[in-house]
């Protein structure tokens, strides 16, 4: 495997993104879009279906041209170039392998058009094929390959080129469950290896949070959060970001402050804090702690149905008039009573403006500081 | 819901047979006239039995009639056809498939327009454009008012005529404007995983390369149904040939056949007509048992 690995990495490139818009007719896609994909990284690009991850990623590519702004890609400026002159390769959703091509012809496409002798497009293809497992199937034609095997040629075709930029298009979606797993390890494996700058659209958390060094989370056209996969689960930086990520996700509440302490809708004191009117307060599942013995302090809400998984179970429950989630660890045990007792520690807990939804950092810490 | 009854098996028979009966007895009837004299057909009449002139009427035919002449215009007229437009509907159809055109839906429109708009329709028209192919032009000329600047400025009006009459041109050119080509190929593209087109761009293929490499090669069932369709078409025409040559020796094949019935009151000479419409069937029968199976995948995608 190693002995490989210098003729198949590449040096990867960075893109830039300078108030990149793409509006079509009149309906804005992308209103302004600054962003910076680091050389080498395996950039996320997450977001829910029409937030325009697929646009970014096609005018990345040259596909699709930009209403306006710049794209560049290792200092060089390329929103006019056409997409073989981007250094870009693309992994499609539906593969989009030529059908009346073998194997082997599929992937040797590119480099015959770039020219290259037969002898050498052998060579490059055969070491692209070992490197996927493709070996036994250069012959065959696509209809004759399993959807696995599909998704590996198409990445293939992708690669042979040896791009500086690898773009991914929900690349995942049509296989199924254990085989999207087996993917997943593959292509971290494969990035690791090759080291080109990778860009990877997806609406998957999943595939987010294992495959990214970078997660980069889009809302119509604009940027939520750009981070890493760590930094977004535990510090998000919206609502939105905050609901998108995480399974169960994040339980979000109305309280309101009136300067010492935030209280539910019902009058319940959650925690202390200096801040005076109404907010969004956000726990994730796993963070809250349930009581088993009788405790004052403790918040009371009311269980509504509680499922198994085995490995931990997930409770629903009524809190001041929000559904709850809490993921709790002890397996089979369902709650005796119907009333559960509560406790959400402060550091675990996010504050979130009532109207834009944005994160106010440190609302708890202030308070915590000045209590000592 | 089928049924496997024994007695509606032999009413389906029945009817299948009773079709059969329908189809193969006029043909049957167009051999046995075919192989009589004139002479002993002026006596009998038609008649249902064989006589043992069939290679004399057939010689006939290459000697007395013009018949296999205008089956080389025939050939011309259905291979130009079958040729030309499979060209243009392939192409239009790659325009408004996988390009982004301006008004694509319009266009398209207007091209399914000549579905409902046949040839058969727009006759005189259709004849005095072939009659002076620049006419459209010096209408329009005239009537904006152009031609009275481009008088002022040269001396003279401009004024073109080019008449495509009893050409071939003229005979296959007309018979092209039928949208239904079009219609197949565009079908067809739309079956096609929609981002090929992109993945060939990614694998730096222009949009010739694509068209060359990938989209010639998989179009190749949907050319060989819709050569077989226009081919037919073309070499089964009938009224526009017949007015769009004069001449004998420009005259289709089964325009010529028609012709063969005298004008005036004499009977006219029906085995050596039936020799000669055994003859020009022969093409596109062969046509017919060789690509079949192309003809009804095109019959089937040019009606969904």
């Amino acid at each position: 495997m190693n002995a490989i690995d210098p003729a198949i990495h590449v040096a990867a490139a960075n893109i830039r993104l300078d108030g990149v818009t793409k509006s079509y007719g009149k309906m804005p896609i992308i209103p302004n879009l600054d962003v910076e994909f680091r050389a080498g990284e395996f950039t996320v690009v997450l977001g829910p279906s029409g937030c325009g991850k697929s646009t970014l990623m096609q005018m990345i590519a040259g596909l699709e041209r930009v209403s306006g702004g710049r794209i560049v890609i290792d200092g060089r400026e390329v929103q006019e170039l056409e997409p073989k002159e981007r250094g870009c390769a693309m992994v499609f959703q539906n593969y989009a392998l030529y059908p009346h091509m073998t194997v082997f012809d599929n992937i040797a496409y590119s480099l015959k058009i770039a020219g290259m002798t037969k002898a050498e497009r052998r060579v490059r293809v055969e070491l692209v094929a070992k490197m996927l497992g493709l070996t036994e199937y250069l012959g065959r034609k696509p209809s004759q390959l399993s959807g696995g095997q599909r998704q590996r040629v198409a990445i293939g075709r992708a690669i042979v080129r040896e791009p500086s930029v690898l773009l991914f298009d929900e690349p995942l979606s049509n296989l199924d469950a254990q085989l999207r797993h087996d993917t997943r390890v593959e292509l971290a494996e494969l990035h690791r290896r090759i080291g080109a700058t990778t860009v990877f659209v997806t609406h998957d958390q999943v595939e987010a949070m294992t495959l990214a060094d970078r997660i980069l989370i889009l809302n119509k056209g604009e940027i939520e959060q750009y981070d890493t996969p760590k930094a977004i689960y535990h510090n998000p930086a919206s609502v939105f970001v905050a609901r998108f990520i995480g399974s169960p996700p994040m339980n979000i509440l109305p309280v309101s402050g009136d300067g010492t302490v935030l209280r539910l809708s019902d009058g319940q004191a959650v925690a202390e804090c200096r801040l005076k009117g109404s907010f969004q307060l956000g726990i994730r599942p796993e963070d809250i702690a349930v009581y088993t013995t009788a405790n004052a302090s403790a918040l009371r809400a009311d269980v509504r149905y509680h499922e198994d998984l085995g490995s931990h179970s997930i409770l629903a429950a009524d809190l001041s008039g929000t559904m709850v989630r809490i993921t709790t660890p002890f397996g089979s045990q369902a709650p005796d009573s119907n009333v559960l007792l509560l406790s959400c520690p402060q550091q675990r807990l996010h504050l979130f403006d009532a109207v834009t939804g944005k994160a106010i950092a440190g609302a708890f810490t202030a308070a915590t500081k000045e209590k000592k | 819901m089928v049924e496997n009854a024994r007695s509606i098996n032999i009413v389906a028979s029945l009817i299948l047979i009773m079709g059969v009966i329908f189809i193969f007895g006029p043909l049957y009837l167009t051999l046995a006239t075919a192989s009589h004299s004139y002479e002993f057909m002026l006596q009998n009449g038609l008649t249902w039995s064989f006589g043992g002139n069939l290679i004399a009427n057939f010689k006939r035919i290459f000697t007395e009639t013009s018949i296999p002449m205008q089956m080389v215009n025939s050939l011309i007229v259905a291979v130009g056809n079958a040729v030309a437009g499979c060209v243009l509907s392939f192409l239009s159809a790659y325009a408004i498939v996988y390009f982004r055109v301006r008004w694509a839906s319009i266009v398209f429109a207007l091209i399914l327009a000549t579905v409902i708009l046949p040839l058969d329709m727009r006759f005189v028209t259709t004849y005095q454009v072939a009659s002076n192919i620049f006419s459209p032009l010096n209408a329009v000329l005239d009537a904006t008012g152009l031609n009275d600047a481009v008088a002022g400025l040269f001396g003279a009006p401009f004024h073109a005529e080019w008449s495509i009459l009893n050409t071939h041109l003229g005979l296959v050119v007309p018979l092209l404007a039928h949208g239904m080509g079009t219609f197949l190929f565009r079908q067809f593209f739309l079956t096609l995983p929609k981002d090929l087109f992109k993945a060939a761009r990614m694998d730096g293929a222009g949009p010739i390369r694509f068209l060359v490499d990938i989209l010639l090669p998989l179009s190749r069932t949907t050319f060989a149904s819709l050569f077989v369709l226009t081919f037919l078409s073309g070499w089964t025409q009938y009224l526009w040939p017949l007015v769009a040559s004069s001449t004998a020796e420009m005259q289709t094949a089964v325009v010529g056949l028609a012709r063969l019935v005298p004008d005036e009151g004499a009977v006219p000479d029906y085995p050596l007509i039936m020799a000669g419409a055994i003859l020009v069937s022969i093409i596109p029968l062969t046509m017919i048992a060789l690509l079949q199976r192309y003809l009804v995948q095109g019959l089937v995608l040019s009606e969904k």
